[in-house]
């Protein structure tokens, strides 16, 4: 162990205590409160006898996937919330998503509560009411070797990188202000989406340190190889605390602060604490750490052959499929309209083509996920699944491209073929059916395929709205092992698979359209 | 020769026109055009690019409707209240550009509008589609696609393609224009061969042999308007108008 870390494990010990003072009198008063009531009081935010969670695994060992399962969340968090759901008698449902959806999510009442390793901080008390349950602090971490530093102003002109969606880059901007007031040069602020990417910028050296919390930074210790040590615990109290954020409400907010006080007391909290090894002690057994081998070609079989994987690919692929038939089913219609006579109808879609088009994919699947259901509460409901509603949004984006392409091909079938299909009294439907569409198919085809593999790789988008897709699923793993290479290369494997299982397909249909080439058509036949 | 503009269209006729006329915006493109032609009757329609010669017989099935006046065909009228199925049944028509469909093969190209329209069983129009490929002497073709052929070939699967929904007015829109000199000896065989089996026949053509051989009469029209309805050896030897001499005479020094 670094001479820092151990510097480290010696200022953070007081921290680690429980919260046992607190909680003894919250107890207390429970307890006269309640009269030895059985059934304590339920909170309003448990609906249907579930208490909903809303979590981004990816932040162990406070919540993240604890093995090959992603479905299966683990953690600290993940820990007290069974607690809770069993101190009120009522089931858990833990609901996953990008970090920058928890909050959303929580406004839009689609979980009771979110447990996300978060830290207690009076900006997100404004909106939402926290209760504290551990005690934490926040660590500056650089590779190992590095000297420590005595304060903040000692990181005037180096990169830091942090975990976007966290409070870490405001108060790094509160630090900026006062270097550039001192004439300093200030800190250079990088944010990842990831917890882990945030330290993989570290190990790899293209920052200089990483903010984090120090009990994350315990759990970091087995997989990064005694490669990182801490060099500054900045005295941010206001970094002191981890909490539960539910929706603003008093007496919830009551509710919930006797349950974690009660745990406290009880000694489930100190139980909890004790299991995944947040004390000082456990961190001297880590110290003795081998270095990692470059590629770990196991990690990397175990992740081709794992049914995580497997059924992040399909779903990926399901999404992709769902949505590019639906966007296809509903862009030959708008084709056939948008290439008919001038109507409001025409106007009306070249504005729904103009739309979809021009916004970004992210921010419409952030929309249907976010935004929608606080104008139609019907889309907060439990059916409407991350994995609707990247149907609903990839199809409706997707239709938007389509069309055109649908428009072009139905363009480009000579005018006089519609004329003979007429002319040998076919019914409308039936020169389409039998004349026009068959020939656009084989124009409209190599765009598609091209469109189709375009948006396979969009799904990768739908991470943020907590669909378990492929890219998710490697994230997911990246987290909680560090085994970045190994994992994407896992999850590169599946896509280039699917990928190359569409062009040959595409080559395979391609062969039905001999008619269009003379010489390939005087082969078949022969 | 001329029918009366006024009277009423001649119901016993297979093709009867009274005051027929045709707008595109504010060009006129058919004037006022009145005619029978008979059952069995074959016409060919004569005149410079541009005079409406194509619109007219384009009226016939309805590809082109017309604007107004009265266009009765095999004794009834046909307006925006006609079922364009029946008529375009009854009235075949062959386009200068043959308009194959390219992705079937040629005896698809021939079966697919009298399985779809009428109902017929896919070997009984296969084997009507064989006859009639075999009567346009390109049955060996068959299982071809409409690429692999040459204009001439494409021409005659594309009055295969017409016969097979057994039309009682085959109406020709230029056939032979897009051929060349060897391909329209083999077209202009088989529309021989056509007429002498009665079916009623209006062709659109510069072929002049075909009308000449061929043609019970000749319309001539110009602007839109019929300047002359007469039997060939007339009009070929003493046609009333200044306007079909000269266009008789640009036909002979082309």
């Amino acid at each position: 162990m670094t001479h820092s870390m151990a510097q480290f494990m010696r200022r953070c010990s007081s921290r680690f205590r429980p919260r046992v003072l607190a909680a003894a009198l919250a107890g207390v008063l429970a307890i006269a409160g309640s009269a030895q009531a059985a059934e304590p009081d339920l909170p309003g935010f448990i609906h249907d006898g579930t208490l909903t969670i809303c979590t981004n695994p990816t932040l162990p060992p406070m919540t993240f996937v604890n093995g090959n399962d992603v479905n299966a969340v683990d953690g600290i968090d993940m820990d007290i919330a069974h607690r809770l759901a069993d101190y009120w008698h009522v089931s858990m449902v833990v609901t996953t998503m990008d970090f920058t959806g928890l909050f959303p999510s929580l406004a839009a009442q689609r979980c009771s509560m979110v447990a996300s390793g978060i830290i207690k901080l009076p900006e997100r008390e404004k909106n939402f009411d926290a209760v504290s349950y551990q005690d934490t602090a926040l660590v500056v971490v650089a590779r190992a070797g590095t000297p420590p530093l005595s304060s903040m102003a000692d990181l005037s002109g180096k990169t830091v990188a942090v975990q976007s969606g966290t409070s870490y880059s405001a108060r790094l901007a509160k630090e900026n202000e006062t270097l550039v007031q001192a004439g300093r040069a200030p800190i250079i602020i990088q944010q990842y989406p990831t917890e882990d990417q945030v330290v993989q910028q570290v190990l790899i050296g293209r920052v200089f340190a990483f903010a984090s919390q120090d009990v994350e930074l315990y759990y970091r210790q087995e997989q990064l190889h005694g490669k990182v040590s801490v060099i500054l615990v900045p005295p941010y109290p206001e970094y002191g605390h981890f909490a539960l954020y539910i929706r603003k409400n008093a007496h919830d907010r009551e509710l919930l602060d006797q349950a974690i006080a009660t745990m406290g007391q009880n000694g489930q909290m100190a139980a909890i604490q004790k299991k995944w090894a947040i004390s000082p002690d456990v961190a001297k057994a880590l110290a003795n750490t081998s270095p990692a081998p470059m590629f770990r070609w196991d990690t990397f079989f175990s992740a081709l052959t794992s049914t995580a994987f497997m059924r992040g690919a399909f779903i990926t692929l399901a999404v992709a499929v769902l949505s590019h038939f639906t966007a296809i089913m509903i862009s030959i219609p708008m084709a056939l309209a948008l290439n008919g006579r001038d109507s409001l109808l025409k106007m009306a879609l070249k504005g729904y083509v103009s739309v979809f088009r021009g916004a970004p994919t992210l921010l419409q699947l952030l929309f249907i996920w976010n935004a929608l259901p606080q104008f139609l509460p019907i889309f907060r409901e439990a059916w409407f699944t991350p994995f609707l509603a990247t149907w609903l949004s990839l199809s409706i984006n997707e239709s938007a491209y389509q069309v055109e392409i649908n428009r072009a091909a139905l363009g480009a079938v000579d005018k006089g073929q519609e004329l003979a299909g007429d002319a040998l009294a076919m019914s409308r439907r039936q020169v389409y059916r039998h004349v026009i569409f068959p020939q656009a198919l084989r124009i409209a085809l190599p765009p598609t395929i091209n469109e189709f593999i375009s948006l396979l790789k969009t799904t990768s988008l739908a991470s943020v709205i907590s669909l378990q897709e492929l890219l998710a699923v490697t994230q997911i793993q990246v987290a909680r092992t560090f085994e970045f290479t190994e994992y994407y290369a896992a999850a590169l494997v599946y896509y280039l698979a699917m990928v190359f299982f569409f062009l040959f397909l595409q080559k395979r249909v391609e062969r039905r359209f001999a008619w269009a080439d003379r010489h390939k058509a005087t082969a078949n036949e022969s | 020769m001329n029918p009366d503009p006024k009277t009423m269209p001649d119901p016993s006729a297979m093709i009867s026109v009274r005051n027929l006329s045709k707008l595109y915006k504010d060009f006129i493109a058919l004037d006022r055009i009145s005619f029978d032609v008979q059952r069995g009757e074959k016409i060919v329609v004569l005149g410079p690019s541009g005079s409406g010669k194509s619109t007219l017989i384009r009226c016939f099935n309805r590809i082109e409707p017309h604007d107004s006046g009265i266009l009765s065909i095999d004794g009834k009228i046909i307006n925006a209240q006609t079922d364009l199925t029946q008529l375009r049944a009854t009235v075949g028509l062959v386009f200068q550009n043959y308009n194959l469909f390219p992705h079937l093969s040629v005896l698809d190209n021939c079966t697919l509008a009298p399985r779809l329209v009428k109902k017929t069983p896919r070997a009984d129009a296969a084997e009507m589609a064989m006859r009639f490929l075999q009567q346009v002497n390109i049955a060996e073709q068959a299982n071809k696609y409409p690429i692999q052929l040459s204009g001439g070939q494409q021409q005659r699967v594309a009055i295969a393609r017409a016969l097979c929904m057994q039309p009682e007015v085959m109406l020709f829109d230029e056939p032979t224009a897009a051929l060349d000199p060897e391909a329209i000896s083999g077209v202009v065989g088989i529309m021989n061969d056509l007429a002498q089996q009665g079916i009623t026949t209006l062709c659109v053509t510069h072929e002049m042999g075909f009308a000449r051989h061929i043609a019970d009469r000749i319309i001539f029209m110009d602007k839109g308007r019929i300047l002359e309805i007469t039997p060939p050896a007339e009009f070929f030897t003493t046609p009333k108008t200044q306007r079909a001499r000269d266009f008789l005479d640009q036909m002979i020094s082309y």
